[in-house]
């Protein structure tokens, strides 16, 4: 754990090298974080709530959705260079290490910008807070749904990045699905259909951490789904996603680099 | 001894033209498979926007001026609009800064700003490519509302679409000045993808923004392209507005190459290509 820890920090500290990256970045992570806010104005402009579900109420699922993006780039946000990895042989080097691999591989790469993504994250679920009738004493639960969340966004990027160990190509495109998947949470489930439910809430649980919680502040969902459905899906993510690694490193093939 | 290279001949630069932009074609072929993941990606993000639109008609019937129908079709026509328009322009310089092949760039005959319009048009007409079975799959779904309705909407549309590409390059151009004053480019890039999210029109319709959004979309180019070209192939803009919306792309195209090339100049005097 403690070597862990020392590599996240060194990871860290080469990042924070760049200052003038790390000021774009966070302009950039509030940028885009405001390009779905206006859609968003665009939006309730046009009408009062969604699917049932009112704008402070949407704006919530807003907030929470960027906190777990921010917390998933800031801490394991290295499995986005891993076709980079197998391209340059890095991911060869780290095979024979006496380390974890996926481990070693979440935590090489935090994004610095991922604070951009946090705070708008933040800011946006307090004026949510602030517009819906939700018990104060819940807010102790955020920080457990926001770790939830970014375990399940995590544990589906892994998925997705060993299947690309078989497919190695310049590109991580195929992440970017998830990525969207992750931002269809900012809007309530009840706007989606039948099979786009299934999949954010039990195939890729994003919802699981997203729209129970929400769903529970609202008034309409119980304590204990918003309690014990977050570190369930996280769990049962987690344990695919290394299951998943394992398997796929069985197979895997060098590209010689 | 030096021996100067011969001026090329107006047909020779065009010749090179149309071979870069071929060869740039053929190299996104290789990586189809990323171009076709990439477009699914996308699409998936879009279906997102046509959803919430689908309850926002489903909470409130009469929304604002476009109908569910019209904003159906303005929103899938504008989805292959923005997917043809989507250029590799940014990724593929920045790449190129990184590993000092720009030096060899800033050297071809063609000229630094042609060598990169070639390569957008190549990544254009491949982009033509994979967008028309994505039109037929939208007819088959959405049906004859994506056609334009006149022969004269259809015109006005692909005239439109070609003022629509250099508008679009030519902010691309400036993100490609940007990357070589910050050597890393992607804070720009991304904070222009989100300006073009917001103000191309791209997730609605100019007509259905609040009023303080719909102003400063206004004073920007990216209106001009998605949303310009998607309102005169579906006959929202109608003949008597095509001299002024179309003179404002050209407006628009022509200013942005002209700050480009200004910009480009300026920046040549103190840049250094990076060793590789």
């Amino acid at each position: 754990m403690h070597f862990y820890l020392r590599l996240y920090l060194t990871a860290l500290r080469a990042r924070a090298e760049y200052r003038v990256d790390f000021l774009v970045g966070v302009l950039t992570a509030t940028s885009m974080q405001l390009a779905a806010f206006a859609f968003f104005w665009i939006v309730t402009s046009h009408a009062p709530g969604l699917g049932g579900w009112s704008s402070g109420e949407v704006l919530a699922l807003f907030g929470l959705t960027a906190m777990v993006l921010g917390l998933s780039e800031g801490l394991l946000n290295g499995i986005w260079w891993l076709p980079w990895y197998v391209i340059d042989g890095q991911l060869d080097r780290l095979l024979v290490y006496p380390v974890k691999s996926l481990v070693f591989v979440l935590l090489s790469r935090p994004e610095l910008h991922s604070l951009g993504n946090f705070t708008a994250g933040a800011v946006t679920f307090g004026v949510a807070w602030s517009m819906m009738a939700a018990p104060t004493w819940a807010l102790v639960l955020v920080p457990l749904w926001v770790v939830c969340g970014a375990v399940i966004y995590t544990a589906a990027l892994v998925m997705i990045g060993s299947v690309l160990l078989k497919a190695s190509g310049p590109w991580n495109t195929p992440m970017l699905s998830i990525h969207h998947l992750l931002n269809a949470a900012r809007y309530p489930a009840s706007v989606y259909p039948r099979w786009l439910n299934v999949l954010i809430l039990f195939v890729l649980p994003f919802g699981a951490a997203i729209f129970f919680p929400v769903s529970f502040l609202r008034g309409d969902g119980s304590l204990f789904v918003a309690l014990a459905a977050p570190p369930v899906a996280a769990a049962a993510s987690a344990i695919a996603a290394f299951f998943v690694w394992e398997l796929a490193l069985r197979g895997y093939q060098s590209t010689g680099s | 001894m030096s021996t100067a290279l011969p001026v090329p001949s107006a047909s020779q630069l065009l010749s090179g033209f149309g071979a870069l932009a071929f060869r740039t074609a053929e190299s996104k072929l290789t990586y189809r498979l990323a171009t076709v993941l990439s477009l699914i990606a996308s699409g998936f993000a879009y279906c997102v926007y046509l959803l919430v639109w689908l309850a926002v008609y489903r909470e409130n019937p009469n929304p604002g001026p476009i109908g569910r129908g019209a904003m159906t079709a303005y929103l899938v026509v504008a989805f292959m609009v923005n997917a043809i328009l989507t250029l590799s322009l940014e990724f593929r310089f920045i790449q190129r800064v990184r590993m000092g092949l720009v030096g060899i760039d800033l050297l071809r005959p063609l000229g630094f700003l042609p060598f990169q319009m070639a390569q957008g048009v190549g990544d254009a007409l491949v982009n033509l490519v994979f967008v028309v079975p994505i039109f037929g799959v939208g007819l088959f779904f959405v049906g004859g509302s994506l056609m334009p309705p006149t022969a004269g909407a259809a015109v006005l549309g692909a005239v439109s679409l070609l003022l629509g590409f250099v508008v679009n390059f030519g902010v691309s151009y400036l993100i490609v000045q940007a990357s070589f004053v910050l050597q890393s480019g992607y804070g720009v890039i991304f904070t222009r993808a989100a300006l073009h999210q917001i103000f191309s029109g791209l997730a609605a319709p100019l007509v259905m923004f609040p009023d303080g959004l719909r102003a400063a979309a206004t004073f920007l180019p990216f209106r001009h392209v998605v949303e310009t070209p998607v309102r005169f192939w579906l006959g929202m803009a109608g003949p008597s507005e095509a001299p002024l919306l179309l003179a404002e792309q050209a407006a628009w195209a022509v200013s942005l190459l002209f700050l480009g090339e200004l910009v480009f100049r300026s920046v040549m005097r103190r840049h250094q290509v990076q060793g590789g």
